[in-house]
């Protein structure tokens, strides 16, 4: 069992005649909570895009867990492990919250018994109860006659992590989870979150909220302009003058670092 | 039962087996607008297979065969047709439906314009036990896993992907189950009526029963048996409805209220009369809150 | 040869009547996305009302007209009712198509609404014409009778020469409106991106009742002139004539309006020629066969964006 659960190397990616992606590599240690940050731009959602397969790498390798799978279809590497939430709430609004959940079990339940077992007929079964179990250790309800899309924001958010979760993950990658939660709702997030970190799975999430990333993170990983600039632990990264520079600009950058340095 | 009643009865276990079969690529998001197509290659192999101075078959076993004769079919152009997406889909599966009745018009073993009589007859009952079926069978189909995911395609097919979905198997199975299922209602067809004609299936047909399954709801499977029930009962009660009050002109306009109906029913309440949000309420009512997990547990 | 020719010539006759319904389902694909299944219909309801003008057979107003123009120019009015009642139907149906569209969460289904109405139109007007006039075939007598003319051993008739030069002129004027005035630039932002053309101005909702009344205007006018050139309409000709101009859309591009032009007069051309080779009964699968087959391997036709019609109905 290698260290690194996720190792990508050399990662690049046009669109067009447009760099997003140029020269990428970080490696993800196991059991590690990293955070993906950088300016609007950076290429954040770009390379967790590339890591589940919904654009080709133009060039470059992503081994996860020791297997290669840059050229793995996009359907398949969920099986390698690897799961995933989105920035803006992609559950589907047609389906209950439990079968939304149980959409996350779909890879662990390809074979054809699994496939036609008459899962929405018969009230107890296996399938179901671990969903139920799911949604209860996340401090969320089932919702029964309730669409999804009517549910609180921040329920939506963590029925979203809980879907990624059940389809048993070496790796959870999650975008923006905490993106439009009031402070309540983050903290439930962050509690889920660790929660989900002790069991095991490695989270590498992208964030904006830095409090919310030094509260949960223990590694940050920073992106501009489609290049990795840093990486550290929380504290390095708030005080890095490349960072500070890619956020604020130069000459705001000096004057913040003053700022730091004075505190 | 009185033969008026009795064919109505026959009319709408045909609509409901019909209806089943465009539910089923409807619930994934695909939209097929040829039925007739599907409905006529049912109903003339399960005739031709059944001929007694030809292959002379039984008619279970020639229904059987029609069967997966129109399956064979659905799978072979599923490919091809479920590259082609949205309004693309919608056409080629009209063109398809086209081509086939241009081809079974000229087909001389097939009666050709003159019609095929059919030999065996499946009496009303035998009808009904089909139908009883065919929605057993579907309400089965989308509680599976399966029906699970073409759902989750209908409302967002990228993500499925994501987790794990073979989205084109799922489709291509859906496509080929719903044809083969319109391949059944067309072989009853043929022997209930013992008679069949390209005629018999037309463009019309296709269109109603897409908007049978689109009006009655595509988010479970009460929608087509609603769909199929109301559009096929309803239009009749006007007509008698009509005729004891003695207006000819109310009996002979109740297709025009059906379009105005659709039209309205695109306005007020598009995704049909049966939807998920529904269909859960209705069952916690049934289950006195049995499976209800709490909503307060936060 | 000879014969070829002259097929050719008919096919290009029937194709100029299929140019006008081409045109109109790739002017709604392109500009709104979606398939608008009323155009068949309103073709068949101009023709119906020609033919109901020229035979004194409107609910109303039979005698004033006869009284207007004369027995022998009630084509005249026929062309003032049948535009009249198309317009007026396109209203209608723009209210109910497009402006209620309610599509709560975007998914597949939900951006079929649309089509579905005008499905639901499709069969009112289509069972509103059975109510009143039957489903049987009504003739006219044509108001220019026997009108034909020979170039060589080439047969032609004026109705149907009128008819290609009508089309192609009017199909013209549309290009030049689309390309040259402010009209057509609102057109062009609309079917480009519709939430940003409301931004840059365009009155979206006064425009898009326009769309459809030109679209209803080019249904009518090839109502029309199918009834004048064959004489014979009944309640279904939408679904039988009409339909087949989608696969001439098709062939073009979806959104194309030359490639309609283009498509509307090889499907004709196509069309006469099956008949004269494999005979009427057997003429749908070549055409449907064909369509068909683009759809699948090249969808975009011969001048189709990839973009239109992906995703949406």
């Amino acid at each position: 069992m290698t260290d690194n659960v996720l190792t990508i190397s050399g990662i690049h990616k046009s669109f067009g005649g447009l760099k997003v992606i140029d020269d990428v590599s970080l490696d993800v240690r196991r059991g590690s909570r990293t955070a993906l940050i950088g300016p609007n731009g950076a290429g954040k959602t770009t390379i967790f895009n590339l890591l589940t397969g919904v654009y080709p790498i133009d060039d470059g390798t992503v081994v996860l867990d020791g297997i290669d799978i840059s050229h793995v279809p996009s359907q398949d590497r969920v099986i390698h492990g690897m799961s995933r939430s989105f920035q803006n709430i992609r559950l589907m609004p047609h389906l209950s919250t439990i079968e939304n959940v149980m959409l996350g079990q779909h890879s662990r339940a390809r074979s054809f018994g699994n496939l036609m077992f008459p899962l929405g007929l018969l009230s107890k079964n296996k399938w179901r109860d671990e969903a139920e179990a799911a949604l209860e250790n996340a401090g969320i309800g089932s919702y029964p006659g309730e669409v999804v899309a009517n549910l609180p924001f921040g329920v939506q958010k963590r029925i979203e992590v809980v879907r990624a979760m059940v389809s048993q993950p070496k790796l959870l990658l999650l975008d923006e989870p905490a993106a439009g939660l009031n402070e309540i709702e983050t903290r439930q997030l962050q509690e889920l979150l660790e929660n989900v970190s002790a069991s095991g799975v490695t989270i590498l999430v992208v964030e904006h909220d830095m409090h919310f990333v030094r509260n949960l993170c223990d590694h940050v990983v920073v992106l501009n302009f489609g290049q990795k600039i840093f990486e550290g632990t929380p504290d390095e990264v708030h005080q890095n003058p490349a960072v500070l520079e890619a956020y604020l600009g130069r000459d705001d950058s000096q004057s913040a670092k003053e700022t730091t340095d004075a505190s | 039962m009185s033969g008026y009643l009795e064919s109505q009865l026959v009319i709408l276990c045909l609509s409901i087996i019909y209806a089943y079969g465009i539910f089923l690529p409807a619930a994934s998001g695909q939209l097929n607008l040829g039925a007739a197509g599907f409905i006529t290659l049912g109903a003339y192999a399960s005739g031709w297979f059944n001929l007694s101075d030809g292959l002379g078959i039984s008619m279970p076993l020639s229904i059987v065969l029609a069967m997966l004769f129109t399956g064979a079919v659905s799978f072979m152009i599923a490919f091809p047709i479920l590259r082609t997406r949205g309004v693309y889909m919608v056409l080629a599966t009209f063109a398809f439906a086209e081509v086939v009745s241009g081809l079974t018009i000229n087909m001389e073993f097939l009666g050709a314009a003159a019609g095929m009589p059919v030999d065996d007859h499946a009496p009303v009952t035998i009808l009904v036990i089909a139908a009883i079926a065919v929605i057993l069978f579907c309400f089965y189909f989308m509680s599976t896993r399966l029906g699970l995911a073409l759902r989750s395609i209908h409302d967002d097919e990228s993500v499925s992907v994501l987790f794990g979905v073979n989205v084109r198997l799922a489709k291509v199975a859906a496509f080929t189950v719903g044809g083969m299922l319109m391949g059944l209602g067309g072989a009853l067809y043929g022997h209930h009526y013992n008679y069949i004609e390209a005629q018999s299936f037309n463009v019309l047909l296709s269109i109603y029963i897409l908007l049978y399954v689109l009006l009655g709801g595509t988010q479970t499977a009460w929608g087509p048996l609603v769909g199929a029930i109301f559009f096929t009962v309803v239009p009749e009660l006007i007509r008698n409805l009509a005729i004891e009050i003695g207006s000819t002109w109310l009996a002979d306009s109740r297709f025009i209220f059906f379009g105005g109906f659709i039209v309205l029913m695109m306005v007020i309440r598009p995704e049909g009369v049966i939807t998920r949000t529904m269909q859960d309420r209705v069952a916690s009512i049934f289950s006195g809150g049995r499976r209800k997990n709490s909503g307060e547990a936060e | 040869m000879m014969l070829l020719l002259q097929q050719l010539i008919n096919g290009l006759m029937l194709g100029g009547l299929y140019v006008m319904v081409a045109v109109a389902f790739t002017l709604i694909i392109g500009m709104l996305n979606f398939l608008n299944f009323t155009i068949p219909a309103l073709f068949m309801v101009a023709a119906i009302m020609m033919w109901a003008t020229m035979t004194g057979n409107l609910p109303f107003g039979n005698e004033t007209l006869t009284g207007l123009f004369g027995e022998g120019n009630l084509w005249i009015a026929g062309i003032i009712v049948a535009i009249v009642v198309v317009s007026l139907a396109s209203l209608i149906i723009e209210r109910f198509t497009y402006r209620y569209m309610k599509a709560k969460y975007g998914d597949a289904t939900e951006h079929a609404l649309p089509l579905v109405s005008s499905l639901g139109f499709l069969i009112m007007f289509e069972h509103m014409v059975i109510s009143a006039y039957g489903s049987d075939a009504l003739t006219v007598v044509s108001p220019f009778g026997d009108a034909t003319f020979t170039i060589g051993s080439l047969l032609f008739s004026y109705p149907q020469v009128i008819s290609l030069i009508l089309s192609l002129g009017i199909v013209f004027t549309l290009h030049y409106i689309i390309r040259r005035t402010k009209l057509g630039r609102a057109l062009r932002s609309i079917a480009e991106r519709p939430e940003t053309a409301t931004l840059m101005g365009v009155d979206v909702l006064r425009i898009v009742p326009i769309v459809y009344v030109i679209t209803g205007l080019l249904c009518a006018i090839s109502g029309i002139l199918f009834t004048i050139n064959y004489t014979t309409v009944d309640a279904y000709i939408g679904d039988t004539v009409a339909t087949v101009a989608i696969a001439g859309m098709v062939l073009g591009g979806l959104g194309s309006v030359w490639g309609a032009v283009i498509g509307g007069l090889m499907v004709g051309i196509l069309e006469v020629f099956s008949i004269y080779i494999v005979g009427a009964d057997f003429v749908k699968v070549p055409i449907w066969g064909l369509l068909l087959i683009i759809l699948i391997f090249k969808p975009t036709g011969l001048f189709g964006h990839s973009a239109i019609g992906k995703g949406k109905f």
